[in-house]
């Protein structure tokens, strides 16, 4: 599909195009990676190693110090913030699998109208909502609560996920509903028996995601939790360098830890991740 | 026997059901928070006490007459006219190199998409070490390979302090514009490109005349994305500079962040708040509505 573009189809000679070409690759490779390269190689160093050295050389004696350092204070906000990503990424693939499926097949007037209404959600800039949803939050009890972040990202989940959802279930074949309506299935046996085993592509990309979206913030994070006991990673990342100006080795070491699971879910399940990116922009 | 009727009202409250949880959260979650953000920046709820006495649109005028507000505002738009063609640039550049049948394409698709995936706080302490002045990456790494003339205050610099953080924006999101416009290219039709390729077009000329003027979509796509992002960034600068030295790299999202929950501005807050949506929507309206238009 992809092949036969430009040029011919036949083998190349590494003539000095090709080779250009292949510098500037990895040029970019390089430049991605450096600020990585050096914060891994800059917490696998003790404080006196960091003095002596450049900060993108491997240290001569690895340690591991500046990881247990930065552990011991990430420990309790990383289990946190997997317990609220976890939950709301859950949540909101749910609700958005459910809205899309109704807008797309189940036809009543009005479905594009609450469909362009909830995706325009996708786009608001989270200030405009800041003052109202903490005063919301602190008015459910749920201020400094790990279940008032789940709510919070659940809520503003739902726009990309039914986005995501209903592009996935507008290509799913009419006929296929409508054979089950004939076999006198409702709208919620049709969901169960017929959409839902449908549905493990778009789940794993809206799910990839949201853990991706929810992990990553910070905003929401800081104005809901403030420095209690159910702190998101993001923001006692903040704090670890409140602790220890200069030590850069442990503040290093604290940012891949915090890196760790969205990095093992890029790896491991980037294929989807990509389809995500992909469908978000391009109808969204 | 079901009789139709009843299959139809059985459905109607179905269908209720599949919908009004996200309906209802959505309508709390945004639409009533914007309306009240809006409400709160009419009333004199300045300090700790909500308060929602009428005063008018006196936030506003206030507004346009505030040095930090028109700064931030100015920041915004610098921010964008370097950031939005920077990263559609790069994204452009690194889907044309790997449009060349190259070996091993998806690890150097996996590679810089990279850092897309990352998060603003995790960018912004990586870059807070790569621009330190004393000991950070890049100072040093200029030293050691003999261009150390090259030394700079990066992010401390008064007057381009704005443009390093472009650059680290652009690092994060090239990637991204890179995927958008692979896939531009790859759907373009092969017969348009053999038949210019008959003509005698190559190289250079293949993308200048036939490719990019074809990519037009994800060229707009990409830059109402863009445009979006860099009026709502607040992570990366809140991380990397604060919006300093001085109020350089002060864009409207911090000036609302501080203005609230720094100084207890409230209503102030929600007014700089209100233009931030304001602005949003004048963007992201049209291409909803051109995106609606193309799909019906």
């Amino acid at each position: 599909m992809k092949t036969n573009k430009i040029g011919s189809k036949k083998k190349r000679l590494p003539n000095p195009k090709r080779v250009f070409l292949y510098f500037l690759l990895i040029l970019f490779v390089f430049l991605t990676l450096l600020p990585l390269w050096s914060a891994v190689m800059t917490a696998l160093k003790t404080q006196e190693a960091l003095i002596y050295s450049n900060p993108i050389q491997p240290p001569i004696k690895p340690s591991l110090d500046a990881f247990g350092t930065a552990f011991n204070e990430l420990r309790r906000p990383i289990l946190n913030s997997l317990m609220f990503t976890i939950l709301a990424t859950l949540l909101s693939c749910v609700l958005g699998s459910m809205t899309g499926y109704a807008l797309t097949k189940v036809k009543f007037r009005g479905a594009n109208t609450i469909f362009l209404f909830i995706i325009i959600g996708i786009f608001i800039p989270y200030q405009a909502v800041l003052i109202p949803l903490v005063q919301i939050i602190i008015e459910l009890g749920l201020w400094g609560e790990i279940s008032g972040l789940i709510l919070t990202h659940t809520a503003y989940g739902i726009p990309i996920c039914t986005l995501l959802f209903k592009s996935f279930y507008d290509s799913i074949p009419d006929s296929l509903i409508n054979a089950a309506k004939i076999d006198g299935a409702g709208i919620g046996n049709t969901y169960l028996h017929v959409v839902l085993p449908l549905s493990v592509t778009p789940f794993v990309v809206t799910a990839v995601f949201q853990f991706t979206q929810i992990w990553n913030d910070l905003l929401f994070g800081l104005v809901l939790t403030g420095a209690g006991v159910s702190q998101p990673a993001s923001v006692a990342l903040l704090n670890l360098q409140g602790g220890f100006v200069t030590a850069w080795n442990v503040q290093m070491a604290g940012t891949l830890w915090y890196t760790i699971p969205s990095l093992i879910v890029y790896l491991v399940l980037g294929k989807y991740l990509i389809k995500g990116f992909m469908t978000g922009a391009i109808k969204g | 026997m079901v009789s139709i009727k009843k299959i139809i009202t059985r459905d109607k409250i179905s269908t209720i059901l599949f919908l009004i949880i996200p309906i209802v959260l959505v309508i709390i979650f945004i639409y009533i928070c914007i309306i009240w953000n809006v409400v709160v920046s009419l009333s004199d709820w300045d300090g700790l006490r909500p308060s929602y006495d009428f005063k008018g649109f006196g936030q506003y005028q206030k507004l346009f007459t505030n040095e930090i507000f028109l700064t931030s505002l100015w920041n915004n738009i610098v921010l964008i006219l370097i950031f939005v063609p920077g990263s559609l640039v790069m994204g452009l550049l690194l889907a044309i190199l790997l449009d060349q049948k190259v070996r091993k394409e998806n690890v150097f698709k996996l590679i810089y998409l990279l850092p897309f995936t990352l998060s603003f706080v995790v960018t912004g302490f990586l870059w807070r070490w790569m621009y330190n002045v004393r000991v950070g990456v890049l100072n040093t790494l200029l030293e050691s390979i003999g261009l150390g003339f090259f030394r700079n205050d990066w992010i401390q610099n008064v007057d381009w302090a704005m443009f390093w953080v472009c650059v680290v924006l652009i690092w994060q999101y090239s990637g991204y514009m890179m995927l958008i416009f692979l896939a531009g290219i790859r759907s373009i039709p092969e017969s348009q490109v053999m038949a210019a390729a008959v003509d005698g077009a190559s190289g250079f000329q293949m993308y200048y005349r036939i490719i990019i003027p074809q990519l037009k979509a994800p060229i707009f796509t990409g830059f109402v994305l863009l445009l979006v992002f860099a009026l709502k960034a607040f992570d990366l600068i809140f991380i990397l500079t604060g919006g300093g030295p001085g109020y350089t790299t002060e864009i409207l999202p911090l000036t609302m962040y501080k203005e609230v929950f720094r100084k207890k501005h409230f209503s102030y807050g929600s007014a700089i708040a209100t233009i931030l949506f304001l602005l949003i929507m004048i963007v992201v309206i049209p291409y909803l509505y051109k995106t609606y238009r193309r799909e019906k």
